[in-house]
Order: C-alpha cells, then structure tokens, then sequence
C-alpha cells in the first residue's frame, strides 16, 4: 500500500499476540502419552506352508497325486558349503559360503543377490514357459545346522520374486547329496 | 558497505547507556518466545503420532531372544506363543523342553511338546465348544542363532498336535538388509 502523502506513516501497530501456553500445555500433554504408547520396534510375522517331511532314508511322504503346482515348486538347497536352487529344469548352483563372524561364532553365510538373481531368471522361466500354473510356494531345504537367520533370510529373498508361501524341510547331508544329484540328473 | 547501526537500533541491553524504552518497562514482565519450542514439539507430535500403535503390544519378547530380522509384512496376531532358543523351549511362557545334544540328533517331533500342545488344543476346544481355524495357529518367535533342526522339531510338533499353521515372528525392518558378505 502506498505511503501516506502526510507523512505520519510511524505509528507503531501493535499486532495482537497469540497466546501460545494452552498449545504448549496441549502439548505437555500429548507428548508422554504418545511416547508410551508408540512402539520403535514392529513385530510381523512369516506365515509357513505346511510342508512333507523327509525322513533319514531321504524318502519322503510323497503322495501319489500330486498337483501341477507341487511339480513345479522350486527348491532353495542350503548345505554348509554352498546354496542350489533346485527348480523343474534342474540343479542350479547359486553360491558358495562364506565364513562370517556373527556373535562371536563363525557361521556360513550366503550370497543372497545371486538368490535374488537365480530366483528372478526361475519366476521368468516359469512364466514363460508354464504361464497358466500360479508357483508362489517354495521349498527351503537345509542341512540340520544352519542358522534360523539364515532360514529367513533365504524366505525374504525369495518373497521378492513373488514365491511368498515357503515351508521348511531338514535333511541329513547325505539326504540333501542324494537330492541335489538327482536334481542335476534330471536338468541334463 | 552498510551504514553502522543507529543508535535507535542497537539491542537495548546489551547497550552501554540504556535508554528511557527500557527505563519505562523495567516493571514488565518478561516472554519467552515460545515459538522455537512450538515448532521442535510440532514435529516430535508428527513423529510420535507416525510410530503410535493403537493396538498395543500383542507380543511379549524375552530378554533371552534375539529375533531375525526380515521385510516380512504381515501383522502379528495374537496366537499361541512359542519361544525357542538354544536352551529352552517353552509354550505361553511355560518351560516345556530343555535342549540338549538328543533333542538335536533327531528329526521327528517332540513328544513333551506334542502334548503340551495337544492339551492348549484340548482344553481351547472344551472351552469355546468348537475350535475353528484361527484357533490352530502358533506363533514361534525362535532366537537369530537355532538352528534348522530345531526349528523344524518345532514345527513339525506343531503340525502334529493339530496347529496347522506356524508363523515365525520377526522383526520388520524398511527397506532392503544388506546381508551379502564383501569378496
């Protein structure tokens, strides 16, 4: 606006000031009751397939009549050496273990991108070539002392590519030798 | 360059002579200026109310555990609680198994547990008359370091007592882990 031609523009406005000590006691307030009902840590949960059992001998209870989709279901082999992936087109090595510290115990862990890359490749296969067939389940197949962390670290990886329903089978080394041969066999 | 600040505008109190302004209002009372702390309270209510859980927490977590972390969403409900670690299992807070190097040698369920088990089932189903599917869930919240074994001991005892569905509790955390080792 412009200035007034007399000149007498110095008059000082005084601006009403808020009153902010309600707004601070509201605050006061609110403050302690969020911070004791807020949680910093959020538990979810994995929810697992239930899956067939394998027993020592390796024969597992396999029923006779088994749907399209148990066929196809792909496999994530951990043995304390390596990682396979075991898929309807055969055996595929994914990594080799690592040895890393983890609270004070050394313990073999994996190269989870190579999973992430295998698993990507086998979802584009299975879509290519079985494009009806819907595979969301998947099989984590251990050896008897690899490490839950590890367990859920396979299952994170592989409800990225979409195979979000895992179940969890333990074997012997010989019974996983014995899995792996044959899933090579069959790829060849 | 700027011209030095007139007389008119130098702080009052810091000033060496003090004018008649501050002379008049010796008698006034002094205000803070409550907006710095306004604005530091706005954005910790906004922060606060971002991580405010108005369910409470469903799940107690021991001392004694630590759980995995994962990407999982899936909120948690409130279900029988397992708890497994390298020394105990236990059902609903109870101790129900000790491990040992036998409980670790075999593959098949867990006869204690299968009972104890089995008994939550029973006593679920003469409670409420009827058990429906909600009530044949677990929830095991098994420590970073057990090993597949056990776990799958666990699950199979589970499955065996007639809990069909087992979910393992974790802890969410956003974005991706980095768990790949360098080299």
């Amino acid at each position: 606006m412009a200035k007034a031609a007399t000149g007498r523009s110095h008059r000082i406005r005084h601006v009403p000031e808020l009153d902010l000590l309600p707004v601070m006691n509201l605050f006061c307030v609110i403050i302690p009751f969020l911070l004791l009902s807020a949680s910093f840590l959020e538990i979810t949960v994995i929810e697992m397939c239930p899956t067939e059992g394998i027993s020592a001998s390796g024969a597992g209870t396999t029923s006779l009549a088994r749907s399209e989709e148990q066929l196809l279901q792909p496999k994530v082999i951990i043995t304390n050496d390596e990682m396979f992936l075991g898929t309807v087109f055969g055996t595929r090595h994914v990594s080799y273990a690592f040895l890393q510290n983890r609270d004070g115990e050394i313990t073999p862990t994996y190269d989870f991108n190579s999973l992430s890359e295998a698993l990507k490749s086998l979802r584009e296969e299975l879509d290519t070539v079985f494009p009806t067939i819907p595979v969301n389940k998947i099989i984590i197949l251990t050896v008897d002392d690899i490490r839950y962390e590890t367990i859920i670290n396979t299952i994170d990886v592989c409800v990225d590519h979409d195979f979000d329903q895992p179940g969890l089978q333990v074997a012997a080394y010989s019974v996983l030798q014995r899995q792996i041969a044959a899933g090579a066999a069959g790829g060849e | 360059m700027s011209s030095p600040p007139t007389k008119r505008h130098l702080p009052l109190l810091l000033g060496y002579k003090k004018s008649k302004a501050l002379l008049r209002g010796k008698d006034k009372k002094v205000q803070l200026n409550l907006t710095a702390l306004i604005d530091m309270f706005t954005i910790l209510v906004v922060f606060l109310l971002k991580s405010y859980s108005a369910e409470g927490q469903i799940v107690t977590l021991s001392d004694a555990l630590t759980l995995p972390e994962s990407n999982a969403e899936q909120t948690v409900q409130l279900f029988l609680e397992i708890t497994v670690t390298n020394d105990v299992i236990l059902v609903d807070g109870d101790p129900i198994v000790y491990v040992d190097e036998a409980i670790l040698s075999e593959g098949n369920p867990i006869p204690a547990l299968v009972a104890r088990l089995s008994d939550h089932l029973e006593y679920t189903r003469l409670m409420r008359g009827t058990t429906d599917e909600k009530e044949m869930k677990v929830n095991i919240q098994g420590d970073v370091a057990v090993q597949a074994i056990l776990l799958q001991r666990v699950m199979s005892s589970c499955a065996v007592a007639g809990y069909v569905t087992q979910n393992l509790t974790v802890i969410k955390v956003e974005g991706e882990k980095n768990d790949t080792p360098e080299g």
